[in-house]
């Protein structure tokens, strides 16, 4: 067993509820209805609240006359953005290793000025029942003065484009520009030399792909329910993947001190990054202060897709590879526009450097845009920019071993990084199971198998993906009851059965059935700082935080035991909830009767952080097996395998359910899914019939082949393991497509026109 | 959504006389009705549930050998009717299509009818069938052919006082078989792209004496596509005859471009479920491979 | 156009309730009962998070208006387990992981009884069909499957 693994193990040395597959903690309540998000709150006296938002993509706010939605019988309160503190561009909040941009945030909440795409909220209605709460939004004037709008990347950099903000100088270019522009930033990475590379290539390959907007799909629309209170205090019962960051942004935006909010996270009905940011929380404090009720404010389907929630960015990239006729890459070079809807986003570096990450090259040139369109700020979503960069990249790695008469994954054993060789961004790639995940694969039936001919042709696809997730900070602490049993408060939320992980780590720590362990996420006032749920960090670093925390409930149990018994602590060991001396018949005290002997004299409550952890980088890949209706252009999805190196498994079951989820939403993408915007910027597909998330019907059984390669230096090893299984799935497909037809597919999603459109040109030429 | 009065008729005469006042729709299951009155599009002052009465909820059949399915009948009482999966199976597949299982248990024959969506999955089959709509109204009765029914999308050529009163499904000659297939993106939950319902009839000699063929989502309404059914009379089946009845069909029909696909696409997808609708149920008439 | 009085069975309890005729069965249920295990996640019929079981047939909620109820009998997740334990479906869900975020959880079960009352040995086919109405977005539908095969292979249900 590796050194990670027995590190923090029982005195055996082994590991006992760590590795099971136990269900999840809170399974109970999710199925008998018990479990509670916030639209299931109700406080006496609520209030309903709704959003007015923008008909147009782009224009100017001249006015917003509320007095007759204010005269209206039932309503309670209206509020704009007059209500709001006017947030200085650059306005942020700490989060992670970088910030959270409140300026931004206050501008998805609530329109000033301007809108920005069709959709953004530009006021909102308090009143006793939702049909009142209807009636006063179309009482509302808003008088716009309409903008010439832009939808897609090619017409925002347009020398002509209408320039949604003025402020916005294009960052990073070789020679600034001091003009405003709709590009916030340029990034590159660059070594060697690109051009003899690619000349002096015995193969060049290009592939350009367009990738469509998509959406995290959670199926729990944003909610919230507010209480301002007479004392001044709001309290916020969320839905959220970050109350800490949801708090810090709320207080920024109402301009009031954090001591004056609490949040409280319920259940959230999935987020996939979606939830991190707030999106009408602060709307619905401000309602409350003003009416003085308890304010819920649920959104429809409809909002959440038509502006109201950050789906996420579409992207354009094209890759072209060049490799020697050893088979080895000496090229790599890629450009890639993100479209961040109608805010600036985040800079494309993290694309670019899992685009390449996989792979080693002497020359290597990327280039990412990223690029403001009248839609709605985009968001999040798991993996965030990996599916569509491997589109392009394993797209790309696939069509060169075919140039080479490669068989694909030998192409890809021969390049791929290893451990300390240079990553784009200049860093060391981690240590990873690649090779033994391309080991796995080379044995596994889904690859050895012959494809057995159908009725319509059939191919089998393969991709790999790279993600690098981060760690941030979290925190928790425990006490220690009456009784010896360890109660942990977790400044997490749940979004992924992490609480149940949490307790399995503590139960292992306190050598304690999980039964005998109390695990519970605290809320923004009962417990420390923990950064948000997302880029696949809270295992890890809040598993780190429970070692910490218990680590210093045992010593201190162990000081009252060894006083108790009279021994130095040095001679104790602990084993299975009792303390006990080294010699033959010793004495021993178990933890139940320390604390039945010393909680009055004070309770132990001991804290765990987890900062700067090392990144628990992720690697997966993927093979599957499908059929083309080459008359409709319908994919079928025959058979899947999804292969990680998950580190750890802290528990199998969950470790599966993230990747068999991950994979379906990545199917999604791939195929049926798809923001689809009509010429006024408005989308056409704003339900869950047009916007078509796959059904039970619509994908395979999904076979999971898990493997174990420790992280250095972290507690059991432990890596992430929720974002990786999103990114190679659409290339995955693209491929097996193009072995079945021999087609390229360069749209995404790859949706039936489109394969038909790809497989009659590829006909035709 | 504004008020409305919610009235639950017992008799067909009641319905009509609740029917006959503005802004009055009929409820059967709702799973187009709400979502539009939701939407706002729809304004109701009345709405008359029709699941109380009798007549509207029974499927009998009739002294000539048809059927009579009353228009609120769910679409899954018609899949799982014995009657129905016997005599009329594209039918009986057709309304299974419809939504999910929990809309099926709900969706009436009736409403998906009178709704007059060109997307309609169970009117293509009625329109194959040559099924008569049945109404009545302060005037009396009439029947029509489905097909007559619609004036476009969402419109029928009831009358403010007039409902749907039942379907009725004509006997059918020997050596009859029908065929109803769409396509959609996703396999269940989804519209119809393009839909093709193909009915032949053939003579002793295997040749078509009849066909009807109606295709959904390629017009403003449900239509029949008569220049592929020419193409097809007094013709053997075959797998040439096949592709030249869909690419008539293709040209029967007139398509839009939606989210849902583009006119073309659509076009080309009448023309494949054309062939393969008719070949599929050559093959429940005829053993063997198609010339 | 005055509020009426709604009187139907929920889980075995007699209801009687003063409705809006604009109330929908979902509304009903949430708002007037304070039955919030049955989920809004579309209010369109497109993602089954509202099923419930009406008269022995499942539907959407939020397709029905509650004034439509009259006399029904309605089971609601809320009314599966019973003081003896959960219904076999949840716990074959509990068991396998066959629920995450939660979300949909209550529809897919409601669903899932739906199909054992109607088939008790379904295959993986059927199993798809049922539950095709109930739109999951993090489970991938592995772990539902493979719970409710597993009913399935325990024979009856209750």
């Amino acid at each position: 067993m590796p050194e990670e693994f027995i590190q923090h193990a029982n005195p055996k040395g082994s590991l006992e509820t760590i590795g099971k597959r136990l269900p999840r903690i809170d399974a109970g309540k999710r199925v008998t209805g018990e479990a509670i998000y916030p639209a299931d709150m109700h406080l006496p006296g609520m209030a309903i609240a709704k959003l007015k938002r923008s008909p147009h993509a782009h224009a100017k706010i001249l006015s917003i006359d509320t007095t007759k939605a204010l005269a209206l019988d039932g309503v309670l309160a209206v509020v704009t953005a007059e209500d709001f503190p006017d947030l200085e561009p650059g306005t942020s909040v700490p989060m992670g290793q970088g910030s959270c941009d409140v300026w931004m945030v206050g501008q998805i909440n609530m329109a000033r000025h301007k809108v920005l795409w069709v959709g953004q909220p530009v006021a909102a209605v308090a009143a006793v029942d939702k049909h009142i709460a209807e009636q006063a939004l179309e009482l509302i004037e808003v008088h716009y003065e309409v903008l010439d709008a832009v939808f897609t990347m090619e017409d925002a950099q347009a020398e002509t484009a209408p320039i949604l903000h003025d402020s916005i100088r294009t960052s990073g270019l070789d020679a600034p520009i001091n003009k405003p522009s709709n590009i916030c930033s340029r990034t590159i990475f660059e070594r060697g030399d690109c051009d003899t590379g690619v000349t002096s290539s015995h193969a060049v390959t290009e592939v350009s792909v367009s990738i469509d907007t998509a959406h995290q799909g959670y199926i729990e629309p944003q909610a919230v329910v507010a209480k301002y209170d007479r004392e001044g205090l709001t309290t916020m019962w969320v839905s959220t993947q970050g109350h800490f960051t949801a708090e810090l942004v709320t207080a920024k935006i109402l301009g009031i001190p954090q001591s004056k909010i609490r949040v409280i996270p319920l259940e959230i009905g999935g987020g996939f990054g979606g939830k991190v940011f707030v999106h009408g929380e602060p709307v619905a404090a401000k309602l409350s202060e003003k009416s003085s009720k308890p304010i819920k404010l649920v959104f429809s389907r409809e909002e959440v897709l038509q502006g109201g929630s950050g789906p996420t960015a579409a992207m354009q990239a094209k890759v072209t590879v060049g490799a020697n006729s050893d088979g080895r890459i000496n090229t790599l070079i890629a450009k890639v526009h993100v479209d961040a809807g109608g805010l600036p986003n985040m800079s494309p570096a993290i694309i670019l450097q899992v685009l390449a990450a996989l792979y080693q090259t002497p020359n290597l040139f990327l280039e990412g845009y990223d690029v403001v369109t009248n839609k709605p700020r985009t968001e999040a979503y798991r993996a965030p920019g990996g599916i569509q960069a491997a589109f392009a990249m394993e797209q790309a790695i696939d069509q060169m071993s075919e140039k080479l008469d490669m068989d694909p994954l030998n192409f890809r054993k021969k390049n791929f990084a290893v451990t300390g060789s240079i990553m784009p961004a200049g860093t060391p790639f981690p240590c990873i199971g690649v090779q033994e995940i391309a080991e796995a694969i080379a044995k596994h039936p889904c690859w050895t198998t012959p494809l057995e001919p159908g009725e319509m042709p059939r191919g089998r696809g393969l991709a790999f993906g790279y993600w690098r997730g981060t760690s941030m900070t979290s925190a928790c602490h425990v006490t220690i009851s009456g009784d010896g049993r360890p109660m942990f408060t977790l400044g997490s939320v749940d979004i992924s059965g992490s609480s149940t992980a949490m307790a399995q780590v503590a139960a292992e720590q306190f050598q304690m059935p999980l039964q005998d362990v109390y695990v519970a996420t605290g809320d923004s006032k009962s417990v420390g700082y923990t950064d948000i749920a997302a880029a696949s960090r809270v295992t890890r670093t809040m598993a780190s935080a429970v070692v910490d925390a218990s680590q210093k409930a045992l010593d201190e149990l162990k000081i009252r035991a060894a006083t108790l018994i009279q021994r130095m602590p040095s001679e104790l060991t602990y084993d299975h909830g009792s303390f006990r001396t080294a010699d033959v018949g010793g004495p021993s005290i178990s933890s139940a009767e320390v604390m039945q002997s010393t909680l009055t004299q004070g309770a132990i409550v001991c804290h765990g952080i987890s900062t700067d952890l090392p990144f628990g980088v992720e690697v997966g890949a993927h093979v599957c097996d499908v059929e083309v209706d080459e008359d409709t252009g319908q994919i079928t999805v025959l058979r899947y395998t999804a292969f990680q190196d998950v580190g750890l498994a802290i528990n199998p079951a969950a470790v599966e359910g993230q990747i068999e989820g991950s994979v379906v939403q990545g199917l999604g993408w791939a195929i049926t899914e798809g923001f689809d915007y009509g010429d006024d910027g408005r989308l056409r597909n704003a339900s869950l019939l047009d916007y078509r998330i796959p059904t039970a019907l619509d994908v395979p059984s999904i076979e999971t082949v898990l493997l174990q390669k420790p992280v250095p230096g972290v507690p059991y090893g432990l890596r992430g393991v929720g974002e990786v299984p999103i990114v190679p799935v659409a290339a995955c497909v693209a491929n097996a497509v193009y072995r079945a037809t021999g087609a390229r597919m360069t749209q995404m999603p790859m949706t039936p026109e489109r394969v038909l459109t790809a497989i009659q040109a590829n006909k035709t030429n | 959504m504004d008020l409305f009065n919610f009235q639950t008729p017992r008799s067909i005469p009641e319905l009509i006389a609740a029917k006959n006042s503005a802004n009055a729709w009929l409820l059967a299951g709702g799973t187009d009705l709400i979502p539009q009155l939701k939407e706002d599009r729809r304004k109701a002052e009345t709405i008359i549930d029709v699941k109380k009465i009798a007549a509207m909820t029974n499927i009998s059949a009739e002294q000539d050998g048809g059927l009579n399915i009353g228009a609120a009948v769910t679409a899954t009482t018609i899949a799982q009717s014995e009657i129905v999966c016997a005599s009329y199976p594209a039918l009986a597949y057709s309304v299974a299509l419809i939504g999910s299982r929990q809309v099926q248990n709900r969706a009436s024959l009736g409403g998906n009818v009178c709704n007059a969506a060109p997307s309609a999955d169970a009117v293509p089959a009625l329109m194959s069938y040559g099924a008569l709509a049945n109404i009545e109204g302060t005037k009396g009765k009439r029947s029509l052919m489905v097909e007559e029914i619609f004036t476009g999308p969402g419109r029928t050529v009831l009358e403010q006082d007039e409902v749907l009163a039942s379907i009725t499904l004509p006997a059918l000659p020997e050596n009859t078989a029908a065929v109803y297939q769409r396509f959609t993106p996703r396999r269940e939950m989804d519209i119809a792209v393009a839909g093709v319902s193909s009915r032949i009839t053939l003579d002793a000699n295997s040749k078509i004496v009849d066909a009807k063929i109606a295709l959904a989502s390629v017009g403003p309404t449900p239509l029949r596509a008569k220049a592929a059914e020419m193409t097809l009379i007094g013709e053997v089946p075959s797998l040439k005859l096949f592709e030249a009845a869909g690419a008539a069909a293709a040209s029967d029909a007139s398509p839009i471009d939606d989210t849902r696909g583009s006119a073309d696409y659509r076009r080309h997808l009448v023309s494949v479920l054309c062939r393969r609708t008719l070949a599929s149920a050559t093959k429940e008439l005829i053993q063997g491979d198609l010339p | 156009m005055s509020k009426e009085i709604l009187a139907c069975t929920v889980n075995g309890d007699k209801q009687s309730s003063l409705i809006d005729p604009r109330d929908t069965l979902l509304e009903f249920l949430r708002d007037r009962l304070g039955l919030t295990g049955t989920k809004e996640g579309c209010s369109n019929g497109n993602c089954g998070s509202c099923t419930v079981i009406v008269d022995g047939q499942t539907l959407c909620s939020c397709l029905m208006f509650a004034a439509e109820a009259q006399e029904c009998e309605i089971t609601t997740v809320e009314g599966l387990a019973t003081v003896e334990g959960f219904h076999e479906v949840q716990d074959a869900l509990v068991r396998h992981g066959g629920t995450q975020c939660g979300f949909c959880t209550p529809g897919v079960l409601m669903s899932a009884v739906g199909l054992f009352n109607e088939n008790p040995n379904p295959n993986e086919d059927e199993i798809r069909l049922a539950i095709a109405g109930n739109i999951c977005r993090c489970t991938g539908y592995e772990k539902i499957v493979k719970a409710l095969q597993d009913v399935t292979a325990n024979g009856e249900v209750a």
